[in-house]
């Protein structure tokens, strides 16, 4: 890479940190204009987005920062995807949604958010999703990785049936949980393969959910 | 410092059969009595107002005292909907009433539901069965940055959620008497806000546009205060007010100070004035201990989280609890998964770490979770009386 092009993904990485939406976009189509492969121009924004992930980790940053940061990665995103790249591949498939009976989606976006600028595709099935929803996008988008938050101890359990209804016609997904209601004990009880604390730690988990279940031979 | 007027109040309020708020009588009263009872407490057992006087006063008691901070999951006890319970002041009174005398424990948070506020400033709720009440995120009443200038205050005669609250609270401060201390609960303006705007949006406007949430913080303030000034007279010893937004999962701290903390120092202020004692909710990750304690000066901070200055229990005990009444902080997962014994397990721990002086009320970080076994509730309790 050249040292123009280092500048560029430097600039791009600064423009998501600083949560400047319209920088983002302007430099996310000069990159791609100045013949950055797309792969490269999307480590730029997650370097971004996880320069602020890290500081939220230590503190150093709050939510409503990265909440505007995720902003500033979702439209550079958005304008990644309006070029094509033919080197473009392998991308993992998750979809995610909050379970049925539950409106809060403060969490679910957030996660939503560090999972595209991280390079994976998200269908975002949105709040209140039942049992057969999640199945059918599963199955519909070939996902790899199923997603479900819950912020109610009173809707966290549906978490068991959702988990059995997408295991039975789709073995190999790994399925992680999240919210405030829940643990890593329940998650385990639930039956699912990972869960996150919070966004600082749910592209690990969800690679460490990955590769156990790799190792076991199921995925 | 109390005043002759506020002794009357306390003298007035004994009277009618109701413990009356220690903040109405005058410190050197309260520690004599305190003292007076700690003493007593180590030969024989007090009663649940005596055992919460001394804890307020900072003084060991004869066990630690315990409060499950059973809300919704009291209305499981007497067969009601949590809509009914919602939005009935009598089932709700029943309700907490019935969580008390089923499962024991030496006072009432009475938290219905996050939404009565905003409910009132014309936010359209959904009112679920067997779930929270929370509101129609599909119609916030603040849909844009203006309109957080447009938000007029209510009249708080006209404000039937908050009315029918504070109807639940007198109705429950007159069934337990001295049984049990009762502390009334109202959302921080941030919070109410919140329930009209969502909480991604308000987040980002906090940082993008401060000055106008600040505004309608304004405007909310002013009917707060009436709202808690209407619970001191409704006879509670304490009003807790939430500020869940001081704390990692919501604002930076400067900001919080910025936004919240004027405000939240008004209300505080007014419950104070009232002869009431001002607690703190905060359930968030990292809470602002510091910063809290700077705006409302409160008695008592329900937490179920480690402050962001401190790394263990034990500091925090040691920074804060020779001045503030902790209450907390059992985990509500585990009292949703964990067995009771593993539920009295961890109650000693914390036993063991926050209560050796006094000063401290077990109990779960937050409300008790609705669908969770009653017998882990009942555990907690059972814990407070075995592990002293």
């Amino acid at each position: 890479m050249s040292k123009e092009e280092v500048g560029l993904m430097d600039k791009i990485k600064a423009a998501v940190a600083a949560y400047q939406v319209d920088e983002t976009v302007v430099l996310t189509t000069r990159a791609m204009d100045a013949g950055l492969s797309m792969k490269n121009v999307r480590h730029a924004i997650c370097d971004g987005l996880n320069t602020l992930r890290r500081n939220l980790m230590s503190n150093h940053t709050s939510l409503p920062e990265f909440l505007l940061c995720i902003d500033a990665a979702t439209q550079g995103l958005a304008k990644l995807s309006e070029f094509t790249d033919a080197g473009d591949k392998g991308v993992l498939t998750i979809v995610i949604g909050v379970v049925e009976g539950d409106p809060h989606d403060l969490g679910k976006n957030i996660i939503s958010g560090v999972y595209r600028a991280c390079g994976y595709r998200v269908v975002d099935l949105g709040v209140q999703v039942r049992a057969e929803e999640f199945e059918r996008a599963v199955l519909e988008n070939k996902a790899e990785i199923l997603a479900l938050s819950a912020m109610m101890s009173t809707t966290m359990v549906c978490m068991p049936d959702i988990i059995r209804t997408v295991r039975l016609k789709c073995p190999g997904t790994v399925i992680m949980v999240g919210g405030a209601p829940l643990d890593s004990q329940l998650a385990e009880k639930y039956g699912a393969d990972g869960y996150a604390q919070s966004a600082v730690t749910v592209v690990e988990e969800t690679e460490r959910a990955l590769e156990k279940k790799a190792k076991r031979g199921i995925a | 410092m109390a005043d002759t007027k506020d002794i009357w109040k306390a003298i007035k309020t004994l009277a009618e059969g109701i413990p009356p708020s220690p903040a109405l009588l005058p410190d050197f009263l309260l520690d004599a009595a305190g003292g007076l009872c700690s003493a007593r407490g180590r030969i024989s057992n007090l009663t649940n107002f005596e055992r919460m006087l001394v804890t307020l006063r900072h003084k060991e008691p004869d066990r630690v005292p315990c409060c499950p901070i059973i809300c919704g999951a009291g209305r499981r006890l007497i067969g009601n909907s949590y809509a009914e319970f919602c939005a009935d002041p009598i089932i709700a009174a029943e309700s907490f009433v019935a969580g008390f005398n089923l499962i024991g424990g030496d006072g009432v948070v009475a938290l219905v539901d996050l939404s009565i506020e905003a409910a009132d400033f014309g936010q359209k709720l959904i009112y679920p069965n067997n779930s929270t009440a929370h509101p129609d995120y599909t119609n916030p009443v603040i849909k844009d940055i203006e309109d957080y200038r447009k938000l007029k205050p209510i009249d708080f005669k006209q404000a039937v959620r908050m009315q029918g609250y504070t109807n639940a609270l007198s109705i429950m401060v007159r069934r337990l008497g001295f049984r049990g201390f009762v502390a009334g609960f109202l959302f921080g303006p941030l919070g109410v806000l919140n329930m009209m705007r969502g909480t991604q949006e308000l987040f980002k406007d906090c940082v993008t546009h401060p000055e106008d949430v600040m505004a309608a913080c304004e405007t909310i303030t002013g009917v707060l205060i009436e709202f808690a000034e209407a619970q001191c007279d409704s006879g509670v010893v304490m009003v807790v007010i939430d500020t869940l937004f001081a704390s990692w999962n919501g604002l930076s701290k400067e900001l919080w100070e910025k936004i919240e903390g004027p405000f939240a120092r008004e209300i505080a202020s007014a419950i104070r004035k009232k002869g009431c004692l001002v607690g703190v909710h905060n359930c968030g990750n990292g809470i602002y201990f510091d910063a809290q304690i700077r705006s409302m000066e409160p008695a008592a901070i329900s937490f179920a989280h480690l402050p962001d200055d401190c790394s263990s229990r034990k500091e925090l005990k040691k920074r804060y609890g020779d001045h503030i009444v902790l209450i907390g902080m059992i985990d509500t997962p585990l009292l949703t998964r964990g067995t009771p014994y593993e539920v009295m397990v961890e109650c000693r721990k914390q036993i063991d770490d926050l209560a050796p002086g006094g000063g401290y009320i077990l109990s779960p970080g937050c409300e008790f979770p609705q669908n969770a076994p009653l017998e882990n509730a009942y555990a907690m309790v059972k814990a407070a009386e075995l592990y002293r």
